[in-house]
């Protein structure tokens, strides 16, 4: 099997992705993020957001004093929909509507 | 060794509970085992399939933050094995393979020699690239559907507006809760992780009133809110709503990878999660096992496991999948059926980030920037920052959530008296 080492392994990005990445020109982290796909997979970026940055710090493509990470979005735990629909507020739980008697449909009513 | 030798010898009871990994292997557990350190027991790492390149994969941190042990568990997907308490009977399935055994998928792997540039590879001319297309959609993504649509019992929700909200029950977090109900304020204190969990990172003591198992998904400042979730096995999830006045954020930091090659391979994992995963079990480990790291902090893993460490300068690569041993750049190689990264923790920033902190880079990872007293973002309520959160502090960590709660605790007798209470 081949030799990779992985920054990030969610998305499966390579370190020498990364370099090739550099070499184009892409040298921040939110146009590598961008590029390579690092950083978007089930974990957001929690494992190899700092392999990246002590890189790009490591090879002075970036300044230690002002690197900033990407932006880091909910959710950061898992959560199921089921969950989240919980939280729904009662007005928007409307009953079915009772349609008019007058007409009555076989389907197609949606 | 044979692939599926165990890897661990138990200090303790025996095994008393067995969970079905992979349709029919039956897997001996003991009560109280997340299903990754029963199948780490057992010997079978491989849980799942890489996004790309399809290589073979398991889980990784064992702590909840990597996302590499996703598995199907009873007919769920994406769950996290390491978070998972072991049931009698539990059906566990790998997921994202084609096949089980050998998997032809593995090929890309071993064909593409050099790196898979997804901007050009097989783009054109466009009829392999619609080939291309209809394989690769089916290769990647997390899981397939679940089996049913409903999990154990239905969701609930439930709206909560603590005067103090703490996130996080490591040494920060049980050392501000302690200063603050001693001062008599309502708390709300929340981990993701289960008690057993946080008692094998930190003993005992002080958990009581905690509600575990319950994590902060988001913050959202314009709507006032931190967002959690709690999820126990058997019971149906807990949608929460927290309005909090003041939030003490104890999230500690989390182990980052080494950039060695052959690093994803199954049995390469996280030399604290290990740590905490035997206690959690009261296991060792029994298999040839080498800690890869420099400093104090790998060194004292590596005497938590009793075993040896190698500086990553020294590692030429990883060897075998599940992994065999460690090849030196000297030639030499160490035997291992486990490789334990200690890599120096990152900060977990990222909620504190939402609430509207800043960060910056410390040398291992982004840390929160915050006042002398410890707050570290102003809004619709006062943010607090202590522990391994804003910069790894190790032991020192709970001096430091005590005195941060100490500080809140001035702070807002003074404020309180000066502004009225909403
Ligand atoms: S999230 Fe389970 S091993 Fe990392």
């Amino acid at each position: 099997m081949s030799r990779r080492s992985f920054v990030c392994r969610c998305e499966d990005v390579t370190r020498s992705e990364l370099e090739h990445a550099i070499e184009l020109g892409l040298t921040d982290v939110e146009e590598l993020k961008r590029y390579t796909g690092l950083g978007t997979g089930p974990c957001q970026g929690k494992e190899c957001m700092s392999v990246l940055v002590s890189l790009l710090v490591d090879r002075g493509l970036a300044d230690p004093g002002t690197v900033q990470p990407f932006t880091a979005r909910p959710p950061t735990e898992p959560v199921t929909l089921g969950a989240l629909a919980s939280a729904a507020p009662r007005a928007t739980q409307t009953k079915p509507q009772t349609r008019p008697q007058s007409k009555p449909q076989s389907g197609g009513t949606r | 060794m044979s692939r599926y030798d165990p890897l661990l010898s138990r200090t303790d009871e025996r095994p008393d509970v067995s969970l079905r990994w992979d349709r029919d292997r039956p897997v001996a557990a003991r009560r109280g085992d997340t299903v990754s350190l029963a199948l780490l027991d057992a010997g079978a790492l491989e849980t799942s399939r890489s996004a790309k390149y399809r290589r073979p994969r398991g889980a990784f941190c064992l702590r909840g933050d990597c996302g590499t042990c996703l598995v199907r568990i009873d007919g769920l997907p994406n769950r996290r094995a390491c978070t998972t308490v072991v049931r009698d009977g539990l059906q566990v399935q790998p997921q994202n393979r084609l096949v089980s055994g050998p998997d032809p998928s593995a090929l890309i792997d071993t064909m593409m020699r050099g790196d898979m540039d997804h901007h050009h590879f097989m783009v054109r001319p466009r009829v392999v690239n619609q080939i291309m297309q209809g394989v690769a959609r089916n290769l990647t993504g997390l899981g397939t559907l679940p089996d049913r649509a409903e999990p154990d019992a239905p969701a609930r929700h439930e709206e909560h507006h603590p005067d103090v909200l703490v996130v996080g029950a490591g040494l920060a977090g049980r050392a501000a809760v302690e200063v603050l109900r001693a001062a008599g304020r309502e708390v709300l204190w929340i981990d993701r992780l289960d008690r057993a969990g946080l008692v094998a990172q930190n003993d005992d003591d002080g958990l009581d009133g905690l509600c575990d198992q319950t994590g902060v998904f988001g913050v959202y400042p314009p709507e006032r809110l931190w967002a959690a979730v709690t999820e126990r096995p058997g019971e149906g999830a807990v949608l929460r709503s927290i309005a909090p006045r003041h939030v003490v954020v104890a999230t500690g930091a989390r182990d980052p990878t080494i950039p060695l090659p052959n690093n994803d391979r199954p049995g390469v994992v996280s030399a604290r999660g290990l740590v905490e995963q035997l206690r959690r079990s009261g296991a060792r480990l029994r298999a040839p096992a080498v800690v890869i790291g420099a400093g104090a902090h790998a060194q004292a893993l590596a005497r938590a496991l009793d075993r040896p460490c190698i500086d990553p300068a020294a590692v030429e690569r990883i060897e075998g999948s599940p992994v065999e041993a460690v090849r030196m750049r000297d030639g030499s190689a160490c035997e291992a059926r486990l490789v334990a990264l200690a890599a120096p923790p990152a900060p977990a920033y990222e909620l504190v980030r939402q609430a509207g902190a800043s960060v910056r880079w410390d040398g291992h990872g982004f840390a929160i920037v915050r006042d002398q007293a410890g707050r570290c973002a102003l809004g619709p309520w006062t943010v607090w920052a202590a522990g391994d959160v804003c910069g790894h502090q190790g032991l020192a960590a709970g001096d430091d959530g005590r005195r941060v709660a100490q500080a809140l605790l001035a702070a807002s007798s003074s404020s309180s008296a000066l502004s009225p209470t909403p």
